[in-house]
């Protein structure tokens, strides 16, 4: 029983972990059809940021983080406009594919070269070091905050998406760019917001997950994989999907590595297609949250 | 809204603008021509290269192993970052056949490309019902499970110290795999410009024409009586052969295989080599290959360091500006040459 | 090319002609494979360090003869890859030996080449025992799992633990570490209550780390390839509380390479480990080791196991090159260092003729901070260690 539990709350405060670094690809890949494979990259750059503005300027843990997200979302925002405009829409797929690789491997070696090779890490504040204890089972305070961070997030995009007018527009010019442009709505700006948002998510995700995917160059491909395995079983654009797939994916990571350690891999995989098989379109098809 | 599995599988064909379709589909691997300048352009790199030939065995090799994603992508549109699950099988068939049993290298391609054939088609038999992303996925948890299965079983594979001690027989009984990789080259280039044979025969058969048919529409082939479906799984078989056969080549000619060969990042690679070229056309295979190795030859041996960032500008450079890849530039240069009434090149190679 | 670079270039040419004078002189080539590139692009870059460092003290010429190295990057474990450009080094550049490799699979690619062109093969890193076993021509200055777990083991036993579990990443250095640990320390006494093998891609601990509090273990034998798996493991091992419910971490000493000591930061402070060399080592030709590379390139920051890997490897092949007076028999050659001891900044190695592997001291280090700076400080040695796993690991 206690057993379960431990595996429980592992896997939920993992899972979590793995919703905030992937849900901003969700956003990218469901309501702009970018398969986005710079997504890695560019949480990795928010974590490099709050690295720098955390070690050499400086910043208290908040500042950094928000430092992190500002620069990072302005920094990708010419990407938009110079490449990913060109390669927008479902028949562009291979097209997304090499171009986002290519970008990867650019920001790799831009990585590489200033900030070397070696392992880059985010000074915690006080409060979110040591463990808490919740019943028999002590977790890291960092994974609580995550978890609350994750759970302020699901919410925020929610409310964004389907509460807000940014949002109501946002999905009809998904389901339908030219009827949306036909009734006033300017979708470059909107494709421009959403774009903004999904490298601010994934940032948001490079930092706030730091602790568990250390940054180092390789970081932008290291994992991406799982990344794509949580969108691909949420599915695209769904947020609550999202955050659906990604808790299943880390209570079943955290239980195959618990119970058969050397057979970790296989049973991650075999779930992954045992899931697929069952939801080939991912638990929540399609809609927006 | 629709999710991009769905919109996928109305079939707008996911390769869409990169592969671009055509009625004369068929001829765009440069009709006749295009075999034997391979063949004709590998002969003279044997002559003109003799010191690179270790380089030279595996563009070849690697060559038929992104020939085999360009049947599965190229004429099937099925999108995967799975392929090396077949090459990888195919190797460790190979290598765990030479070391046990029989050295010979025409047994070890066999072995190869029936294993990978046979890992081909059960898996594409489970997988091949979903499209875009969930396939994708599905092909990345194939391949990470055949790795797994090879670092599990290190009595047979060697687990991450990689299969060694192979050692294949000379061919035919008279060549033998010397270091300075003459035989190597010659049997890697034989079989690579066999491989595009049989492969532009496959594809301008009907079943060839078929597939290239349920990747364009499948409602169509459905409603003529086909299982879209069926001719799917037949391809990735076929596909997986060449693979298998690709990665056995690799174990005779390296005489080791190693975990990677079944790895995630060699599949990503193989299909950016094919994107590259172009897909679509087999000899598209062949060129992007050559290019990117040839490319990443040379600049890891000049700066190994920054490689990966000239290679990026590289692959975003071909995709603003070059969306066919190269073998689509090549076309369209043919083109402007046989005249200005055939302005769009793309079309008629 | 401008024109600077070609004068240069001409200038160099010409002066090699005209420093070439006496008769027999010439180049001796070695071919160096490691990875330049990609995530372990640091360690080909220690490789070529050491290697400069080693030629700005001992000169570039030994006899009459001319050492040039010529470096291949292989940037991942790839076996064919790494056949391919020892191949085409042999061939294309000529070279008289073969060095470096930093991975097992990359390093067993080269047997046959180096039989068939009668080349010795001096490893710099690739630490799995079994290597050595496959080519007469293999001669390896750096470390094997057992080498550096044997001690550990005993040591462990010693200080009174009785229950310890093992964790290692599930490959084969990591197998080869679980086996060495194992068997020592139960014939010493203690009791292993639990091997763990973590798959290679793991990114989240907090499930081996409820396993291993779950065994009730005193202390925990780790192996995990160097970088983010090993920082997220010491992490995870800090923030569920092991420490503080007083489990003991020990591991061998890659966990605590010393690139990767400013990321890990107070989570490796107290790891306990034994390895063959620390850059803290104590010792006055350490000094100069590390005095000499902060000369040439400012900073210490990479200077590692790798680096001293390296730097008795050339050590080995200067020496080679001296017993054939400027003629290279493969395996003359190779015979001709075999029990060849000498001093070196990691302390006293020697070749054992039979494994042709280093015999060394171990160190049992913990991390601690020395003037504000996280180092592997040096506890206790284990001196003459030979490789425990030759010909007995699979």
């Amino acid at each position: 029983m206690e057993t379960m539990f431990g595996i429980a709350v592992d896997g939920v405060a993992y899972g979590m972990i793995l919703f905030i670094i992937s849900v901003g690809l969700s956003v990218t890949l469901g309501l702009m059809r970018v398969v986005n494979l710079a997504h890695g990259a560019f949480a990795m750059v928010g974590g490099y940021v709050a690295s720098y503005a955390a070690q050499e300027a400086g910043l208290p843990y908040a500042a950094a983080l928000v430092a992190a997200v500002a620069l990072t979302v302005l920094a990708t925002l010419p990407l938009e406009r110079l490449l990913y405009r060109r390669i927008y829409g479902s028949a562009n797929e291979l097209a997304q594919v090499l171009l986002t690789i290519g970008l990867t491997f650019v920001i790799v070696a831009g990585i590489n070269y200033l900030f070397g090779p070696t392992l880059k890490r985010i000074p915690l504040p006080e409060l979110l070091t040591g463990t808490v204890e919740l019943g028999p089972k002590a977790i890291p305070a960092h994974r609580a905050f995550v978890i609350a961070a994750g759970a302020a997030t699901l919410l925020g995009l929610w409310w964004l998406l389907e509460r807000t007018d940014f949002g109501i527009r946002l999905r009809a010019a998904v389901d339908d760019p030219a009827m949306a442009a036909a009734l006033g709505i300017r979708t470059e700006r909107l494709y421009l917001a959403t774009f903004a948002l999904g490298t601010g998510l994934a940032a948001l995700g490079g930092v706030l997950g730091a602790e568990l995917l250390p940054l180092e160059p390789y970081y932008a491909i290291r994992y991406i994989v799982l990344f794509l395995a949580v969108v691909a079983v949420g599915g695209a654009g769904s947020i609550f999907g999202s955050a659906a797939a990604a808790l299943a994916l880390g209570i079943v990571d955290t239980a195959g590595k618990y119970l058969i350690p050397s057979f970790g891999e296989f049973f991650f995989y075999a779930a992954l297609i045992l899931i697929l098989f069952r939801w080939p379109h991912g638990f929540f098809k399609g809609r927006t949250a | 809204m629709t999710s991009v599995a769905e919109r996928d599988g109305k079939g707008d064909g996911k390769a869409g603008r990169m592969t671009g379709r055509t009625p004369l589909a068929a001829r765009r691997d440069l009709g006749w021509i295009g075999i034997p300048l391979v063949a004709a352009v590998g002969l003279a790199a044997f002559w003109l290269l003799p010191d690179d030939l270790a380089l030279l065995t595996r563009i070849a090799a690697s060559a038929l192993f992104v020939l085999s994603l360009d049947l599965v992508l190229g004429y099937g549109g099925i999108a995967t970052l799975g392929q090396a699950a077949m090459f990888g099988t195919g190797a460790y068939a190979a290598g765990i056949v030479a070391v046990n049993w029989n050295n010979d290298p025409f047994i070890m391609l066999a072995a190869g490309g029936l294993a990978g054939g046979l890992i081909a088609l059960t898996t594409g038999a489970l997988i091949l019902h979903a499209r875009g992303l969930t396939l994708l996925m599905l092909t990345i948890a194939v391949g990470q499970i055949v790795q797994e299965v090879a670092n599990k079983a290190r009595d047979w594979t060697g687990g991450s110290d990689g299969l060694s001690g192979i050692d294949p027989a000379p061919v035919l009984g008279m060549f033998r795999f010397d270091m300075y990789g003459r035989t190597s080259y010659l049997f890697a280039l034989a079989v690579l410009v066999v491989g595009l044979l049989v492969a532009r025969r496959i594809v301008r058969s009907p079943f060839g024409l078929a597939c290239r048919g349920v990747s364009e529409d499948p409602l169509r082939i459905s409603a003529i009586g086909g299982s879209p479906k069926s001719y799917l799984v037949v391809l990735y078989g076929v596909a997986g052969v060449f693979a298998g056969m690709a990665g056995a080549l690799t174990a005779v000619t390296s005489g080791i295989v190693g975990l990677d060969s079944a790895g995630f990042p060699w599949s990503a690679e193989a299909l950016v080599m094919l994107v590259l070229g172009g897909t679509g056309r087999l000899y598209g295979a062949v060129i992007g290959t050559a290019a990117f190795m040839g490319i990443h030859h040379i600049l890891a041996a000049s700066d190994p360091f920054h490689w990966m960032g000239f290679i990026g500008l590289f692959l975003i450079g071909i995709v603003l500006f070059l969306p066919g890849g190269i073998a689509s530039g090549v076309e369209r240069l043919g083109g402007l040459l046989r005249g200005p009434s055939q302005n769009n090149g793309e079309d008629r190679a | 090319m401008t024109r600077t670079l070609r004068n240069a270039l001409l200038g160099a040419a010409f002066g090699l002609a005209l420093a070439a004078g006496p008769a027999g002189a010439a180049t001796i080539k070695v071919g160096v494979v490691a990875p330049f590139s990609g995530p372990f692009g640091v360690v080909g870059k220690s490789f070529k360090e050491a290697i400069e460092v080693y030629q700005a003290e001992h000169g570039k010429t030994v006899g009459n003869d001319t050492v040039e190295f010529i470096y291949k990057d292989l940037d991942q474990p790839n076996p064919s890859q790494s056949k391919a450009l020892s191949q085409e080094l042999i061939v294309k550049e000529k070279v008289s030996f073969l060095a470096g490799y930093f991975f097992t699979p990359d390093a067993l690619a080269v047997a046959p080449l180096i039989d068939e062109a009668n080349i010795p093969c001096v490893i710099f890193n690739a630490a799995t025992s079994a290597i050595t076993e496959k080519s007469p021509r293999y001669v390896r200055t750096s470390f094997t799992l057992w080498q550096n777990t044997v001690p550990l083991a005993e040591y462990m036993a010693k200080q009174g633990i009785k229950k310890a579990v093992s964790a290692v990443s599930d490959y084969g250095p990591g197998i080869d570490g679980e086996a060495a640990f194992k068997t020592t320390f139960e014939k010493h006494g203690g009791t292993v209550v639990d091997t763990i093998r973590m798959p290679l891609k793991s990114t989240d601990f907090a499930p081996f780390m409820q396993r291993i509090k779950d065994s009730g273990a005193e202390a925990v034998y780790a192996f995990l390839p160097a970088g983010p798996a090993t920082l997220a493991f010491a992490k995870a091992f800090n923030d569920t509380g092991l420490r503080a419910a007083g489990i003991k971490f020990f591991g061998p000493g890659d966990l605590t390479q010393e690139p990767d000591l400013p990321a890990l930061g107070d989570a490796a402070m107290g790891i306990t480990t034994t390895f063959n060399y620390s850059r803290a080592h104590d010792s006055a030709m350490n000094k100069a080791f590390v005095a000499k590379h902060k000369e040439m390139f400012g900073s210490v920051d990479s200077v590692t196991f790798t680096s001293v890997g390296a730097y008795d490897g050339v050590h080995v092949i200067y020496q080679m090159i001296k017993n054939g007076g400027g003629k290279i028999d493969g395996a003359k050659a190779v015979e001709s260092v075999k029990g060849m001891s000498w001093e070196s900044p990691r302390g006293s190695l020697t070749i054992d003729p039979d494994s042709r592997h280093v015999t060394q001291t171990i160190y049992l280090r913990t991390v601690e901070k020395v003037d504000g700076k996280l180092e592997n400080v040096e506890k206790q040695a284990f001196p003459k260690q030979p490789d425990y796993g030759y010909k007995l690991a699979k």
